[in-house]
């Protein structure tokens, strides 16, 4: 077992892994740093039986669900599933700085697996980046920043993040940015975070960045940009562009967000950070056709507006 | 009565909101949006955690310039509504 760490959007966090689970784990090489004293959380990752625990809530999206309990000691915990199957567990502290990921997969230690699409592969892979999504929404929520549900395109220098349900098309509408914006290129499809900032003469900026969690397109930039705005897609039988203000844009944020606020920090600082964004960046609301007309409708309304 | 653990009431751009935050208030996926007397009868219901229409009536004469019997009805108005969208129980 090694200690490795790694750098996401300026705040590092360590990971305790076989050197032959890391090395499926290339989303993460682009964020490699060195070591420090104090990493924003720490996970272990275990091959043995996970604790008990009892079921307190779940969250379920298309193939994915998270089930949320606790442990009979009272820690949190987060069991991992996909196509209902459990693919690992994750304990964490009572402050969610220290947590421990158990895989318990029959045979994934055991046998050589030199198969990287197995099935065992695929659930480990999915059980270490849910993982540490988590914890780093959670350590990181008092610190003014978010892991968002969004692709994010770079254009002119900035970077803009498409929201939207699944399966509304944020990455159709991303690909049409590729084709027909030029000098568009996709930094993440799926998990960008934003950090806040306040400037000393008290205004407000934001930035974005690329991760190691990019859904199912592998697109793991270690890149930082300035935020340049959000879109919330919907999908319609024409192309139509307007903006968010206040309560409409927080509401637009807050659903691209991770509900889960684990105690009244967590959830004040996601509050603050997106409060601070609906009021200071600019969010618009697209209704769109999959088409051309779409991507360059959305450019030249909120790239221009800047 | 009382409020529905997970449900808060926080400032939104200069607005006050309720929104669900905890556990078994995810599935609210709305925020509603109080004016400002609407909002301080939410806090008072916080604070007295367990709340009826009197306890809040009562309050509500005690800072504003409204007959009881006003008072009552603007409150059950509100706890009625709040009721229909399921954030208190």
């Amino acid at each position: 077992m090694g200690k490795h760490f790694f750098k996401v959007a300026g705040h590092i966090f360590s990971v305790e892994i076989c050197d032959e689970l890391l090395s499926q784990m290339d989303n993460y090489t682009p964020f490699a740093v060195n070591p420090v004293d104090n990493p924003i959380f720490s996970l272990a990752v275990q091959n043995e039986q996970a604790p008990r625990y009892t079921e307190e809530t779940r969250q379920e999206e298309e193939n994915q669900s998270i089930i949320c309990g606790k442990t009979d000691d009272g820690l949190a915990v987060f069991d991992f599933f996909l196509y209902g199957k459990s693919t690992g567990i994750l304990i964490c502290s009572k402050n969610f700085k220290q947590a421990n990921l158990y895989l318990n997969q029959d045979g994934i230690f055991a046998k050589e697996q030199t198969d990287i699409h197995s099935e065992n592969w695929q659930h480990t892979r999915f059980a270490l980046n849910n993982s540490l999504m988590v914890l780093y929404s959670l350590a990181t929520a008092t610190l003014g920043t978010v892991l968002f549900h969004a692709v994010g395109i770079k254009y002119n220098g900035r970077g803009y993040l498409f929201l939207g349900k699944s399966g509304t098309g944020k990455s159709t509408h991303a690909r049409l940015w590729l084709k027909y914006n030029e000098g568009s290129e996709l930094f993440n499809d799926d998990n960008p975070v934003v950090r806040l900032f306040k400037n000393e003469n008290g205004t407000i900026h934001a930035k974005t960045y690329g991760t190691p969690w990019s859904g199912k397109t592998p697109c793991y930039k270690n890149v930082e940009m300035e935020l340049g705005g959000f879109t919330l897609l919907s999908q319609a039988p024409f192309n139509k562009i307007s903006p968010l203000k206040k309560i409409s844009a927080y509401a637009a944020l807050k659903t691209s967000i991770s509900g889960m606020r684990w105690d009244k920090n967590i959830a004040d600082g996601l509050h603050q950070t997106e409060n601070g964004l609906a009021a200071n960046i600019p969010v618009w609301y697209l209704e769109c056709l999959p088409d051309g007309g779409a991507a360059k409708l959305c450019r030249e309304t909120i790239v221009s507006n800047e | 009565m009382k409020i529905k653990k997970g449900f808060v009431l926080r400032d939104v751009c200069g607005e006050q909101v309720i929104m669900g935050e905890g556990i078994g208030a995810l599935d609210f996926g709305r925020l509603l949006c109080l004016n400002e007397t609407a909002a301080w009868i939410w806090k008072q219901a916080e604070k007295l955690g367990d709340f009826t229409i009197e306890s809040l009536a009562e309050k509500l004469c005690d800072e504003y310039d409204v007959s009881e019997e006003q008072a009552k009805a603007d409150i059950a108005a509100i706890v009625g509504e709040w009721e229909k969208v399921n954030v208190i129980e």
